[in-house]
C-alpha cells in the first residue's frame, strides 16, 4: 500500500513538472488536488492566450505574403525593361558597329594587313639575333598581333614601323656590342659580341648562338672545324677593313646541324675495343717496321762497305762474318767449303728476317678485326630492332655506323703496314740476295784477285 | 687554257663528291707510275748498257768454267737481277693497295650515310646521296687505278725475266 502510495505521488509529480507548472511541495493530497486544479484553470488561460497570439500573427503573415507578392511583380516588371532595354542596346551596337563599318571603310583591311605583319614581325624579330643587341622589342609586336579586337594606333603604327625598319637596317650591319654570354658550364660573363648582319653572332671563342626562347646569348655546344672558327675570330678581333668570313646563310641552322656531327675522336673511340686493339696493332707493327728499316739500313751499309773491301772481313756485319768463315777454311776444298759458307749464311739470316712476317700478319689481322668490329656492331644493330623496332631509323643508323667504324680502322691500319711489310720485305730481300747468291762470288773474285 | 681550266673543274668535282680518300688513291697511283715508269726506263734504256758489260766482262774471262767462275757468273747474274727487280715489289703492293683504298672510301661513305640517317632521318635521300657518292667513286677510282698499274706491272716483271733470261742466256761456258 505504501509501495503504491509512493509511486502516485512520484507519478504526480512528474505530471507537474511536465506541465510545467511551479514545482510546489504538496503537503498533503488534498493541496495536490487543490494546486492540479488551480494548475488547469491557469493553463486553459495560457492556451486562450496564445491562440489570441496565433490569430494575430496570421493577420501580419498574410500582409506579409501580400508584400512579398508584390515585390516579384515588381522584379519582374524590372526584368522586362531591362530585356527590352538590352535588346534596344543590342540593335543600337549593330547600328553602331555597321556605322564603324562604313566609317572604316577600306581601312578595315588596313588593320587586317597591319596585324599580320606584326605577327610575321613577331616572328622574325622574337627570333632574330639583333634581338641580343636589342632586347624588350618582341613585347609590344606579340601585343599588337594577339590583340583580335581593337584598331591600331598612330603610336603603334609608327612603332611597328620602326621595328621592322630596325630588323632591315640592322640585317645589313655588322656591329660590335657587349653582353651577357651563359657560358656552358653555367656561369656568365660579360663580353664583346659581334654581330654580324642577321646571320651570326661571333665572340672570343668562336661562334656564339642565340637563344631566343630565354633571350641568352651562349656559345655553340660544339664548335665547327678549325678553320671556320679562326675565320670568326679573326671577325672578331677585326676592327676595320674587309674580312673574309665563313657566315651561316641559315642564321644558326647549319652550325646547329654541323654541332651534331661527330669528331673524329668520337668516331675513333665509337670503335671500342676492337678498335683499340686495332690501334695497337698499328703502332706495334709500324715500330717494328722503323725499327727494321733502321737496322735493315745500317746493316746495308756495312755490307757495302765490306763489299769494297773483301780482303779485311771484320766480323761486325754478316757479310764480314761469312768472309771470316772462308777466311778460316781458306785451304779446304771446293765443295768442304761451300757447305761452311751455306752454314754460315743460314746463321745470318733469321736476324735479318726476323720481325718482318710479324708485319705481314698484323697487316693481315687488322681488317679481319675490324670486320669483327662490324659484326658486333651489326650484333647491336639487332638487337636495337628487336628492343624498338625498324620504326626509327635513327636508333639503328648509330650503330650501323658505329660499325663500319672499325672497318674503316682496320683498313687504315692495313694500308700503312702493307706499305711497310713490302719496302722492309724489299729491303732484306736485296741483303738476302747479296749474301746467299753473291758471296761465294766476291770471295771467287777476291782468290782470283789475290791469286793473280 | 680554257679547256684546262675546265679539266682542272671537273677533276675538282669529281675530288670534292668523291670525298678525301680520292686523294690517297691519287697518291698511290702516282706513286705507283712514277716507280713503273722508272722500271721501264730503267729496263728499256739503262739494263741493256750493263748487260753488255757483264757480257763484255765476262767474254774477257780466260777461264769459264772452273768453281770460281761458275760462282762469279752467279753473283753478277744474281747483282743485275736484283736491280731488275727492286722496287717490283712496292708496285705490286701498290697495286694491291687501290682497291683496298678504294674500300675505305666505300666505309667512309657510308659512314657518313648513316650519319646523315642518325641525324636527319631517312626522309631526305638528297642527304644522303651524298654520303653514297663518297661510297661508290673512291671505290670505282681504286678500281681503276689497280687496273691501270695491274696490266704495266705485269707487263715490267715479264719483261725484266725476259731480260734477265736474256743475261743468263748470253754468259756461255766456253
Amino acid at each position: 500500500m505504501k509501495l503504491v502510495f509512493k509511486s502516485l505521488v512520484a507519478a504526480a509529480t512528474m505530471a507537474v513538472i511536465s506541465t510545467g507548472a511551479q514545482a510546489q511541495e504538496a503537503a498533503s493530497l488534498q493541496d495536490l488536488l487543490e494546486q492540479v486544479k488551480q494548475n488547469r484553470v491557469s493553463e486553459a488561460r495560457i492556451n486562450e492566450e496564445r491562440e489570441a497570439e496565433f490569430r494575430s500573427e496570421r493577420a501580419d503573415k498574410q500582409a506579409l505574403l501580400q508584400k512579398a507578392q508584390s515585390e516579384l511583380q515588381a522584379e519582374q516588371d524590372r526584368g522586362d525593361r531591362l530585356q527590352q532595354q538590352f535588346s534596344d542596346n543590342e540593335t543600337t551596337l549593330n547600328e553602331k558597329s555597321s556605322e564603324l563599318e562604313q566609317a572604316t571603310g577600306t581601312l578595315g583591311e588596313m588593320f587586317g594587313v597591319v596585324r599580320q605583319a606584326a605577327s610575321e614581325a613577331y616572328g622574325r624579330v622574337s627570333t632574330s639575333i639583333v634581338s641580343a643587341q636589342y632586347p624588350d622589342r618582341d613585347d609590344f609586336l606579340a601585343e599588337m598581333s594577339e590583340e583580335s579586337k581593337g584598331l591600331p594606333n598612330i603610336q603603334e603604327l609608327e612603332d611597328l614601323w620602326f621595328a621592322l625598319q630596325t630588323e632591315m637596317t640592322q640585317g645589313g650591319q655588322v656591329d660590335r656590342f657587349t653582353t651577357e654570354v651563359v657560358n656552358l658550364d653555367g656561369g656568365s660573363s660579360e663580353q664583346e659580341v659581334v654581330r654580324v648582319g642577321t646571320f651570326n653572332l661571333v665572340g672570343a671563342d668562336g661562334y656564339l648562338s642565340y637563344d631566343a626562347e630565354n633571350d641568352v646569348v651562349q656559345p655553340l655546344g660544339r664548335q665547327p672545324e678549325g678553320f671556320l672558327v679562326s675565320s670568326a675570330e679573326e671577325m672578331a678581333e677585326a676592327t676595320s677593313g674587309t674580312v673574309a668570313f665563313y657566315a651561316d646563310p641559315s642564321q644558326g641552322a647549319i652550325l646547329g646541324l654541323l654541332k651534331e656531327k661527330a669528331t673524329w675522336s668520337e668516331r675513333y673511340h665509337a670503335g671500342g675495343a676492337v678498335g683499340y686493339t686495332i690501334t695497337v696493332m698499328l703502332i706495334i707493327g709500324l715500330l717494328i717496321g722503323i725499327y727494321k728499316l733502321v737496322t735493315l739500313g745500317i746493316t746495308g751499309s756495312k755490307i757495302k762497305s765490306q763489299l769494297k773491301n773483301p780482303g779485311n772481313p771484320s766480323s761486325g756485319n754478316p757479310l764480314g762474318r761469312i768472309l771470316k768463315v772462308y777466311q778460316e777454311n781458306k785451304h779446304s776444298d771446293a765443295e768442304n767449303l761451300e757447305l761452311k759458307l751455306d752454314e754460315a749464311i743460314l746463321r745470318e739470316l733469321p736476324s735479318i728476317e726476323s720481325g718482318i712476317n710479324v708485319i705481314k700478319i698484323f697487316a693481315a689481322i687488322a681488317p679481319l678485326l675490324g670486320l669483327l668490329g662490324t659484326v658486333l656492331g651489326m650484333i647491336a644493330t639487332f638487337q636495337t630492332i628487336t628492343l624498338f623496332g625498324t620504326g626509327d631509323p635513327r636508333l639503328m643508323a648509330g650503330s650501323i655506323s658505329m660499325a663500319l667504324v672499325t672497318t674503316a680502322q682496320g683498313i687504315i691500319a692495313a694500308l700503312p703496314l702493307i706499305l711497310t711489310h713490302s719496302i722492309v720485305a724489299s729491303r732484306s730481300k736485296s741483303i738476302i740476295h747479296i749474301l746467299d747468291e753473291q758471296t761465294a762470288g766476291i770471295i771467287a773474285a777476291h782468290t782470283e784477285a789475290e791469286k793473280a | 687554257m680554257n679547256s684546262l681550266i675546265g679539266l682542272w673543274e671537273s677533276v675538282r668535282e669529281f675530288i670534292a663528291t668523291g670525298g678525301d680518300v680520292l686523294y690517297f688513291v691519287a697518291a698511290a697511283l702516282f706513286l705507283m707510275w712514277v716507280l713503273m715508269i722508272e722500271r721501264y726506263w730503267y729496263i728499256t734504256a739503262v739494263f741493256p748498257k750493263v748487260k753488255k758489260d757483264i757480257i763484255t766482262r765476262w767474254d774477257a774471262r780466260s777461264d769459264t768454267t772452273s768453281w770460281y767462275a761458275h760462282r762469279i757468273r752467279e753473283a753478277w747474274i744474281s747483282e743485275a737481277s736484283d736491280n731488275l727487280d727492286a722496287r717490283m715489289l712496292i708496285i705490286r703492293t701498290l697495286v694491291a693497295m687501290c682497291p683496298l683504298i678504294g674500300l675505305l672510301g666505300t666505309v667512309t661513305g657510308m659512314i657518313s650515310v648513316f650519319e646523315t640517317m642518325a641525324t636527319q632521318g631517312t626522309s631526305n635521300a638528297r642527304l644522303m646521296a651524298s654520303g653514297i657518292s663518297m661510297a661508290t667513286i673512291p671505290t670505282m677510282a681504286g678500281m681503276v687505278a689497280a687496273l691501270s698499274g695491274l696490266f704495266i706491272s705485269s707487263r715490267l716483271e715479264a719483261k725484266a725475266k725476259l731480260a734477265r733470261e736474256g743475261l743468263v742466256d748470253s754468259l756461255p761456258h766456253h
